[in-house]
């Protein structure tokens, strides 16, 4: 995983237990607007400053991602060479058009549409750079395009009808993506607070994550995934019910696949974008689903941003890794707890062993997607 | 295989430069439903899939799945523009919906349903991995009934893709679609056969391997070279070719829209569809129409 606190798991999970963030500001210069916005960057060395990046950029972030994931499950050629590929994003291929136009001098729209090649070009990319002779799936729906791949990998092994699956989730800088929730006033000032009485919106995040899933554990302490769900909740194309039922029945759904009761879970992480709609919805989800008996939540943004369809598969790698070396994550940033929600999430890190998990997400187009996974011994 | 019955078909092909007006005037046919802030793919979405389940009443259930090549293009190319060229913030609308499962959103909406929704592409063979996917939901019983598309707006750049196939395509826009109940009571067709080769030497066998079940009709998705195409047909020995990609032009859903146009004229017939993508994996998809 490569994200704004670093490019080793090491590192990230002992920044995330120390609750160390690092986060930058970001003008819109190409709109001359005369103020800054907070984004959490993707910064290895000098090389790495927004106006270098180039298409090469894009591609050696993504491969030395893909690469650790290979290494780190000790993966050999034929392993690698038989696996499928399931990519999730939101802004696709738009960095590298945005890289290339910067040395373009024509016009935007006659350069992106003579120079896209269609969503499935990165994961083509992948294949073609480690000798992949499998299928490729490219999910875009929104902030869950990472998550919908996750669930369809792990369904795909479930069914039997492959053996391994490389999980992408890959967003990085984009004005089209920073300008355009500007342009919905989303952006937060100065702090990413989910959850809080103070909270103003998200704060974007960059990050590349990848992570394989087989059909059986490797290692003592893998998480297997037990089940999921997803659903379009058709209240609004950029906000859900604030009743929450759809939510609710996507966590349900999930819970009911994985055949375990609500009880069962013993943390949520919520996908809590720190948006007035969302905060709102999840609540009432969470509350619908769990009633008196909520189990503890951490939200994991403040962490690393939104990484909008990357979250899936980085969030999920943040939460198990942190589990791994036996703490579930507080959440950062959180001081006063909203009355109309009545929920505080982790504000310290609670010690994990075993157990079983929800992890939330929800996008643009009503769509929500549940995962659920467990580290439990008995379920391998 | 998990039977995958076919319930309804259509296909909505439009010239190179269609009208989004004219797509909604169109869309006024099946829905009375007035579409504000919406571009042409989400038209193409609406329009294709409101055509193939104009006279079904849908399950609250009922799961999307849309596969595309390029998705929202035009739209996201004019956002580009207004954030590079006018130096502006896009419209917060426009900005929305260049995520393109925004035309699935609208179209469970306009459905009334909420089942699964998803999109998915994969270069040339979109259609394929999607109904990859809806087998497995139908599989695990996530996924009842299930309406499955593919939708992709005119290319205006023909170069890359005459380069990789050697031909010269009319291009349109496409919007083809497939209403699939795991149920055969009522069903116009059936979708028997799914299958993934690593290379052409794998299709090839296991076409031979088939032995006699020949099929009526076979079609070639766009990368399918003239020798490749040749072969195939030596082994199959098929009544005729179904070229849609000659006679109703080119699209990055092509392979959506062709099979949909095979469900609509050839009853009492069978299909085979083969296509590849640029690394020379290919892909069948069998089809039959009562």
């Amino acid at each position: 995983m490569i994200c704004s606190l670093g490019d080793s798991l090491e590192e990230i999970v002992d920044a995330v237990r120390h609750k160390r963030i690092r986060l930058d500001r970001v003008p819109f210069t190409l709109a001359s607007l005369p103020y800054t916005k907070p984004y959490y960057l993707i910064e290895r060395n000098v090389t790495d400053k927004l106006h270098n990046r180039s298409e090469a950029y894009f591609y050696e972030v993504l491969f030395s991602a893909v690469s650790r994931a290979f290494l780190d499950a000790g993966l050999n050629k034929t392993e690698i060479r038989d696996m499928n590929v399931f990519f999730g994003s939101t802004s696709m291929d738009v960095p590298v058009f945005e890289g290339n136009h910067r040395k373009s001098s024509s016009t935007v729209s006659g350069t992106f549409l003579k120079s896209s090649y269609g969503y499935g070009k990165i994961a083509g990319a992948i294949v073609e750079r480690f000798g992949i002779g499998g299928n490729c799936y490219s999910f875009a729906t929104a902030c869950t395009s990472s998550a919908n791949a996750l669930l369809y990998a792990a369904a795909m092994i479930g069914e039997g009808v492959i053996d391994r699956a490389l999980v992408v989730g890959y967003d990085l800088f984009n004005n089209l993506g920073f300008y355009g929730f500007e342009a919905l006033k989303s952006i937060a000032e100065t702090d990413y607070r989910p959850f809080d009485k103070m909270r103003d919106g998200l704060i974007l995040g960059e990050a590349c994550g990848a992570v394989i899933l087989e059909g059986k554990r490797r290692k003592a302490g893998d998480f297997i995934h037990l089940g999921g769900a997803n659903l379009c909740d058709t209240y609004s194309v950029t906000s859900h019910d604030e009743e929450g039922f759809a939510v609710a029945e996507t966590m349900n759904r999930a819970l009911r696949q994985a055949g375990i009761l609500p009880g069962d879970i013993c943390a949520v992480k919520a996908h809590a974008t720190g948006t007035e709609n969302n905060d709102r919805t999840e609540c009432a989800a969470m509350k619908v689903t769990f009633g008196c008996e909520m189990p503890p939540v951490t939200c994991l943004k403040p962490f690393i941003g939104h990484t909008v369809g990357a979250c899936g598969v980085n969030e999920l790698i943040l939460f198990t890794e942190s589990v791994k070396t036996g703490f579930v994550p507080s959440t950062p940033g959180f001081r006063e707890v909203d009355d109309k929600l009545n929920l505080m999430p982790l504000t310290e890190n609670m010690e994990a062993g075993e157990g079983i998990f929800m992890l939330n997400y929800f996008g643009f187009g009503g769509n929500c997607t549940t995962l659920i996974i467990s580290n439990k011994g008995d379920r391998a | 295989m998990i039977a995958m019955y076919i319930h309804s078909a259509s296909s909505f092909i439009g010239g190179e430069n269609t009208d989004p007006i004219f797509l909604k005037e169109k869309l006024g046919s099946y829905t009375e439903e007035h579409f504000r802030r919406v571009n042409r793919f989400i038209l193409l979405t609406l329009l294709g899939a409101r055509q193939c389940v104009h006279n079904h009443a849908l399950d609250f259930d009922t799961a999307i799945y849309l596969t595309t090549e390029h998705g929202n293009l035009g739209e996201t190319a004019s956002v580009l523009d207004e954030i590079y060229t006018a130096g502006s913030l896009p419209k917060p609308f426009g900005f929305i919906n260049t995520m393109s499962n925004t035309a699935a959103f609208y179209l469970a909406r306009n459905l009334g349903v909420r089942g699964r929704n998803i999109m998915v592409s994969s270069q040339h063979l979109s259609f394929e991995r999607g109904l990859e996917l809806l087998q497995v939901d139908f599989a695990l019983g996530a996924t009842g009934d299930a309406l499955i598309g593919g939708v992709d707006e005119a290319l205006l750049s023909r170069t890359t893709l005459e380069e990789q196939t050697n031909r010269v395509f009319k291009m349109v826009n496409g919007s083809g679609w497939l209403y699939v109940r795991p149920v055969k009571d009522g069903a116009c067709g059936e979708i028997s056969e799914i299958r993934s080769f690593s290379d052409g030497h794998a299709c090839i066998k296991w076409m031979t391997e088939r032995g006699k079940s020949n099929v009526d009709l076979v079609s070639f998705g766009a990368l399918i070279d003239a020798d490749e195409a040749a072969a195939m047909k030596k082994i199959l020995h098929p009544l005729a070719e179904f070229d849609y990609l000659c006679d109703y032009g080119y699209s990055g859903s092509a392979t959506a829209c062709g099979i949909s146009l095979f469900i609509m004229l050839f009853h009492g017939k069978t299909l085979l569809h083969i296509n590849r993508d640029q690394r020379g994996h290919f892909a069948v998809i069998e089809v039959e129409r009562y």
